[in-house]
């Protein structure tokens, strides 16, 4: 759907100040639930974990990247997915943690895009580092995977003021939901926030400054909150 | 050691939460819905502070609480997880559910079901709760099965073999599994599985116990029944076993309006620390675990002592086990001995309905110690993260899911990793707040009651899905 104007701060193509326009489709908050399966792979050391991240599914994949994202959402620095977190924490390889945690999942819209990349880095690093591939880790990296159910909320936003009370009200399960998981569905660089920011309330500008906000240095409030202050700006 | 006796207390004061939540207390409805009686009483001889006798008002156990319900779950999780928990059992409509255990009073298990089924009925999920009856010779059996299985060195007999099986199949004819999902708890009634066949339920086989390293042939025979149920939960990754079902993770879990964990009001804790000879106005380092060798009491007395050369500090250890277990009693004394006569060491031996006070305890420690050898989960580490404490943990069993180091805690492998870590939170205290705060979200988001009953939840769904399907 094409947008329907700008946020220029003077409501765009219908004439109306943001806040007052009704976007052609409401915005329905769902949020994901998830069920941790243990997967039967395992690696004890690094080179198994490269043999193990071409094998594995889809789903363990997503689960030690997006999902452990969104389990320790709490946590400003530090930590972003379990490869890099066990390349340190169990093989003492700082230098292939760093690289494994500098990959934004947002980067990727498919998960193979992902695994590839995975793949690429524990490669290259047991390539130049060939001792390391067999070096017994200090605890075995466990593969698991998500089984994931969606759920809708009691929330629907039809315009941008019941937008923001939804945004605020709804848990931090639903923000990662719309705005991390979304690429996985979408295939594109994007998030459902900024899709209809941009198409539906044709915040264009609102919507590419939502898209930019760094995950890996804010918790998932913080994102919301970052979220809630750009709409409301934009909204004025 | 100090061996001051400590004056009696007045076990009512008020708590946060019974403030909250008082009008439950009117509800007739709320009482009805515990499933179980509490224990009976048992001699209360337990000393405490090494040798003292305890307050009176601890000397026999409080009549049980009654359980909270869904809603009072709300001002801690949020509405959202609230209304995920009512979409979810909404689908589930006209489901039902069987647990079946071992046991209804003592041990983590019964705890946690004791809290779960009445969530689960709460949300039109009917959930029924049936344990397992055995003369001595079965729970002789089972409780060998559950050390080997937990690798100690066992003979596995076949006359072992046939008293497990009898007493299964004696419990088998007298139980009836109408339920859609039948959940069995741990190995000793495993066995029922054998009546699966004559049902249309989803079987759950739910382990609660280390199967890591288990003994070879016991775990042989008891795979022959497991690799029959539909799905098995562990409750670590490392505790699981290659298997051709399914296999799910559900951590263990705490309840946040427990007497364990709930807020208190602080004339309570302050009033706990002045019986226990606990000075607020100075650090305090505490580990709470019974007496036993595998939580290595000794090593965090080490760990104290070495930290205390660079920093003031009192130790509290809290725990129990020492009257009812000989080589707790044992461990009691090497304890008292390596404690020597620090009046900053204090030792408390308290019986097992104290949960009230252990919860002060913590609530009024500057640190939490978990410094075990071996662990299962390790449910002291998650009440510690909850009350958003600063803690220093081993890194074994379920433990490093739960403190991540230097985010949600501190592992150590050591008691040199120990005392250096106790250094260090004690003299940075924005640090120490920080990993504390950590530590309570992570728990928030996976380790608390509601968590589980969503994880029930799902499982359910999906199982029944794959009924459908197939």
């Amino acid at each position: 759907m094409p947008a329907t104007g700008n946020d220029d701060g003077r409501g765009g193509g219908n004439g109306k100040l943001p806040a007052e326009r009704k976007p052609a489709r409401p915005f329905y908050f769902n949020t994901s639930e998830h069920l941790l399966r243990i997967s039967r792979q395992r690696a004890a050391t690094l080179g198994e974990l490269h043999e193990t991240l071409r094998v594995c599914d889809d789903g363990s994949i997503f689960q030690h990247t997006f999902r452990t994202l969104q389990e320790h959402h709490f946590i400003r620095q530090g930590f972003s997915n379990d490869f890099a977190h066990w390349s340190l924490s169990a093989c003492h390889e700082p230098i292939l943690a760093e690289q494994l945690a500098s990959v934004d999942v947002r980067e990727f819209t498919t998960i193979e895009g992902l695994r590839d990349r995975m793949v690429e880095i524990v490669g290259e690093f047991i390539g130049t580092h060939p001792h390391a591939a067999v070096r017994p880790a200090h605890e075995p990296f466990y593969f698991c995977s998500a089984d994931l159910v969606v759920l809708p909320t009691p929330f629907v936003s039809d315009a941008l003021p019941g937008f923001l009370d939804a945004l605020r009200k709804v848990s931090v399960h639903s923000i990662h939901h719309h705005f991390i998981e979304a690429r996985l569905r979408l295939h594109e660089m994007s998030n459902d926030f900024s899709r209809w920011l941009e198409e539906e309330a044709g915040l264009a500008k609102a919507a590419e400054a939502v898209e930019r906000i760094d995950i890996y240095t804010n918790t998932m409030e913080g994102v919301r909150q970052q979220i809630a202050a750009i709409v409301e700006r934009a909204a004025k | 050691m100090d061996t001051k006796t400590a004056p009696p207390a007045n076990r009512t004061s008020s708590t946060k939460a019974e403030t909250a939540t008082g009008s439950r207390a009117a509800n007739p409805a709320a009482v009805e819905t515990a499933p179980v009686a509490p224990p009976p009483a048992e001699p209360a001889t337990a000393p405490t502070r090494a040798d003292s006798p305890l307050p009176s008002n601890l000397l026999a156990p409080p009549a049980p609480p009654p359980p909270p319900h869904l809603d009072d779950y709300e001002s801690i999780t949020g509405s959202a997880q609230i209304d995920a928990l009512r979409f979810l059992a909404g689908e589930l409509k006209g489901k039902t559910i069987k647990m079946v255990n071992s046991t209804s009073v003592g041990g983590g298990v019964a705890e946690m079901l004791n809290r779960l089924v009445p969530l689960l009925s709460e949300l039109e999920v009917p959930t029924s709760w049936d344990v397992i009856t055995g003369g001595n010779d079965f729970f002789e059996v089972t409780k060998a099965f559950h050390n080997a299985l937990h690798g100690s060195p066992y003979e596995f007999t076949k006359n072992a073999q046939e008293i497990f099986l009898m007493y299964n199949e004696q419990n088998m004819q007298r139980m009836k599994f109408e339920e859609g999902m039948i959940v069995i708890h741990d190995p000793q009634p495993a066995a029922l599985i054998r009546a699966k066949e004559k049902t249309n339920a989803r079987w759950v086989w739910r382990c609660h116990i280390d199967l890591s390293n288990p003994h070879p042939q016991l775990w042989e025979f008891l795979r022959s029944f497991i690799e029959s149920y539909d799905a098995a939960i562990f409750s670590s990754q490392s505790f699981a076993r290659q298997l051709p079902i399914p296999q799910y993770l559900f951590y263990p879990c705490i309840d946040p309006l427990s007497e364990k964990n709930k807020e208190l009001d602080d004339s309570f804790v302050q009033k706990v620390c002045d019986d226990f000879g606990i000075n607020r106005a100075r650090p305090i380092v505490t580990q709470v675990s019974r007496f036993d060798r595998l939580k290595d009491p000794v090593g965090v007395i080490h760990a104290y002592k070495l930290a205390k050369k660079y920093i003031d500090c009192q130790l509290v250890l809290a725990g129990g086990g020492a009257k009812d277990d000989p080589e707790g009693a044992v461990v009691l004394q090497e304890v008292k001995e390596a404690a020597g006569d620090d009046p900053d060491i204090i030792i408390l031996d308290l019986p097992p309905w104290c949960a009230l006070e252990i919860n002060a305890i913590q609530r009024a420690s500057t640190l939490i110690v978990q410094k075990s050898i071996r662990e299962g989960f390790g449910l002291t580490v998650t009440e510690a993260l909850w009350k958003k404490k600063p803690t220093i943990a081993g890194a074994v069993g379920g433990i490093p899911n739960q403190i991540i180091h230097r985010l949600t805690g501190s592992l150590v492998h050591s008691i040199e990793g120990c005392a250096y870590q106790i250094r260090y939170l004690l003299t940075h205290p924005e640090f120490a707040h920080r990993i504390g705060m950590n530590g309570h979200e992570h728990v928030k988001e996976n380790f608390l009651i509601t968590t589980n009953v969503k994880r029930w939840l799902l499982l359910y769904r999906i199982l029944a899905k794959e009924t459908v399907a197939s």
